[in-house]
């Protein structure tokens, strides 16, 4: 029978080593990098939103390419990074040695950034791919494969130096965020850029590619930490943890059908979509099951604790919400809208990011030994992600709803739908406004408490 | 659980079963289709895509027209596409098969362009859609960077653009479309998906179906 993992050996309570620490900071900094620079780029692609003429004599700046820009700085650079740290963290703690093949994770993190970097470079010289999570040029995308394989020699090395040999929850998620991506990844490269199917099909297998990122790799990223956190954090054993495994497979085995619920109505054969649907509400069960167990969050107090729960609370709801927009009736009306948007800004910037950011307030004093600097710019932090996430999510939604209603009665034309959208687009602008001075306090606060002590380099060779 | 390579074998499972059932099912099913050959019209759909219409794929994927443009019209009855004037039909997978770069789109901030070129009762003409990319309507902006604003030397270009307004160029001065945009607007206006294919032929309403029954 699975046990669960007791909660906060002494050992985790000393920073780690200084050969594990800067391969963690050189992630998570850069991480924020991005973070901030997605920010930018989505606050410019929502205002663009309602005032189309700004920036839309440049050629490389205009709505489409900001969106895909902020979209990518978001998932590869911020989630990549973060989750990576995150993971490698994670595994680092439960082997409980020092993290070995830092040299490649450093090299790798180098390499990934700098890909991440030319990527945006590329869609905003008009070379992107235009499938949706995988925008960056088909040249770089094998600079990233490499990039991330480098990363995760470490995290592979640490999953098999583990003392025990039973395997917790944490684990399952980390190591097949580790494994997933560069078999997802690559598969996709290979259909979509080096040799594209045909037709239709391409947007078939663009769906499984943009859904498999989100169930195999973004969520178990971020499930690694909250469920090596959460236990810890609040000194609980978590509740319903022999169902976790269950949940785990059933994230895995159903997650990679869920991709053609995008597909509904379309010119794809309709069983890709009726599977989608049929595999996204029986995925609620994998959303139930982690809300059971993670539900040592609510009421433990403590900031990592604080934006796990609302982590939680959002990841879950975009699991339903998910499963709602998938049934065909409701479909009609939000597909092609905001609605979508605000789902996906549910699950991944509420739900997983949101996650990760919790794992990082608990973990970063147990990396570099000693506590966040400052307690005023954690609780601004708080105050305006919730604020804004809130009223994004709702600002999108309700666009959405209106944009939805109005598209299918044919009298409504589209001067009248963006008359119609934009007061809700104003306050979409607004909350990513919010977000982003957000985004800022925590990456000053991080570079107080991170940058002093971290002799960047020396570990390198 | 315990044992590694389980878990190993158990995540490549997992990713190669939606693959195998997702990629390769809709491979079997949609790899076969070939041009339908109307022998009334001694023609086969879809009509192949001109180079220069190929080209303005590229350019439409590079711009990220699809941030904002769908092109798959909905089945009659599905939302409001035909209402609005979209398509008679909804869109098919033969409609994509000569496409290079398919270009569904999954946001309708814009109009869907699965059938530009074949609207009823009148599809817009190259003209037309130079103007709308130049000065912009409503939510759509200006893309002004695909048109050159030149001296006129000797006769005026054919291709030039007729504005008024604020919008019309110096006095000597003609506003022609660039390479880039006259790809792209051949791509738009090959968009059409007029054709009926046999599986694109709206499912008769059930009344007539009765009715076909009963003569039975």
């Amino acid at each position: 029978m699975i046990t669960a993992p007791l909660p906060a050996a002494p050992a985790e309570l000393s920073a780690v080593e200084c050969t594990s620490r800067c391969p963690l900071l050189l992630l998570v900094g850069s991480g924020l990098i991005w973070l901030l620079l997605s920010g930018v780029l989505g606050l410019i692609a929502a205002v663009q939103l309602h005032s189309p003429t700004v920036l839309a004599g440049c050629r490389y700046l205009n709505y489409g390419h900001m969106q895909a820009m902020a979209e990518t700085a978001f998932i590869y650079g911020w989630i990549g990074n973060l989750g990576l740290a995150i993971t490698l963290w994670v595994l680092r703690q439960l082997s409980a040695e020092p993290l070995r093949a830092v040299g490649w994770t450093l090299v790798g993190a180098s390499f990934w950034n700098l890909g991440v970097l030319l990527g945006l470079i590329g869609i905003a010289a008009g070379e992107a791919t235009g499938i949706p999570l995988l925008q960056m040029p088909g040249a770089v995308q094998p600079l990233l494969l490499v990039a991330y394989g480098a990363i995760g020699v470490a995290g592979v090395l640490a999953w098999a130096d583990r003392r025990r040999e039973m395997m917790f929850a944490s684990h399952w998620y980390a190591v097949a965020a580790l494994f997933l991506f560069p078999w997802l990844f690559s598969a996709a490269q290979v259909m979509l850029v080096w040799a594209p199917v045909r037709g239709t099909l391409q947007a078939v297998v663009g769906g499984w590619f943009a859904q498999g990122l989100w169930t195999l790799w973004i969520a178990p990223l971020a499930l690694a930490g909250a469920y090596y956190v959460a236990p810890r954090a609040s000194g609980k054993l978590m509740p319903a943890y022999d169902s976790s495994a269950l949940g785990f497979w059933a994230l895995l085995f159903l997650g990679g059908w869920t991709g053609g619920r995008h597909l509904i109505g379309g010119p794809v054969p309709a069983w890709i979509s009726t599977i989608a649907i049929v595999t996204t509400v029986m995925l609620l069960f994998h959303y139930i099951v982690v809300f059971l167990n993670l539900r040592v969050a609510y009421g433990a107090g403590g900031t990592a604790l604080k934006f796990i729960g609302f982590g939680l609370a959002a990841y879950v709801a975009g699991g339903f919400i998910d499963a709602l927009t998938s049934v065909r009736a409701v479909a009609e009306v939000t597909q092609f809208t905001f609605f979508d948007a605000a789902q996906h800004q549910l699950a991944v910037y509420g739900g997983a990011s949101m996650l990760l950011i919790g794992a990082l307030y608990f973990a970063l004093p147990r990396i570099t030994g000693k506590p966040w600097a400052s307690a005023g710019l954690i609780r601004g932090h708080w105050a305006l992600t919730v604020i804004g996430l809130v009223l994004l999510v709702i600002a999108l939604a309700g666009a959405g709803w209106v944009q939805g209603t109005d598209l299918n009665n044919a009298a409504v034309s589209f001067a009248e739908i963006a008359d119609h959208t934009r007061p809700w687009l104003l306050a979409a602008t607004a909350a990513q406004a919010i977000l982003l001075l957000a985004s800022f306090l925590l990456t000053v606060n991080f570079i107080r408490s991170a940058m002093p002590e971290c002799p960047w380099g020396r570990e390198a060779s | 659980m315990k044992n590694g390579p389980l878990l190993f074998l158990g995540l490549f499972a997992a990713l190669g079963l939606a693959w195998a059932g997702i990629v390769l099912g809709a491979n079997a099913q949609l790899s076969g289709l070939v041009p339908y050959y109307d022998t009334g019209d001694s023609q086969a759909y879809p009509l192949g895509m001109p180079g220069q219409a190929a080209h303005g794929q590229l350019v439409y994927r590079g711009l990220e027209c699809a941030a904002c443009h769908s092109q798959a019209v909905r089945r009659p009855g599905f939302g409001a596409d035909q209402a609005r004037g979209w398509g008679e039909r909804q869109s098919v997978a033969r409609d994509y098969i000569y496409q290079p770069a398919v270009q569904l789109g999954e946001f309708r901030i814009g109009p869907d362009l699965a059938n530009l070129g074949g609207r009823k009762p009148s599809a817009p003409d190259a003209s037309d859609l130079y103007e709308l990319l130049y000065t912009g309507r409503g939510a759509m902006p200006a893309y002004t960077f695909l048109f050159e604003d030149r001296k006129v030397l000797g006769q005026a270009s054919a291709l030039a653009l007729s504005l008024t307004g604020h919008f019309r160029p110096a006095a000597g001065h003609e506003i022609v479309p660039t390479r880039d945009a006259q790809a792209l607007v051949a791509y738009l206006l090959s968009l059409n998906s007029e054709y009926v294919y046999p599986e694109a032929r709206p499912a008769p309403p059930p009344a007539a179906e009765k009715t076909g029954e009963a003569k039975k």
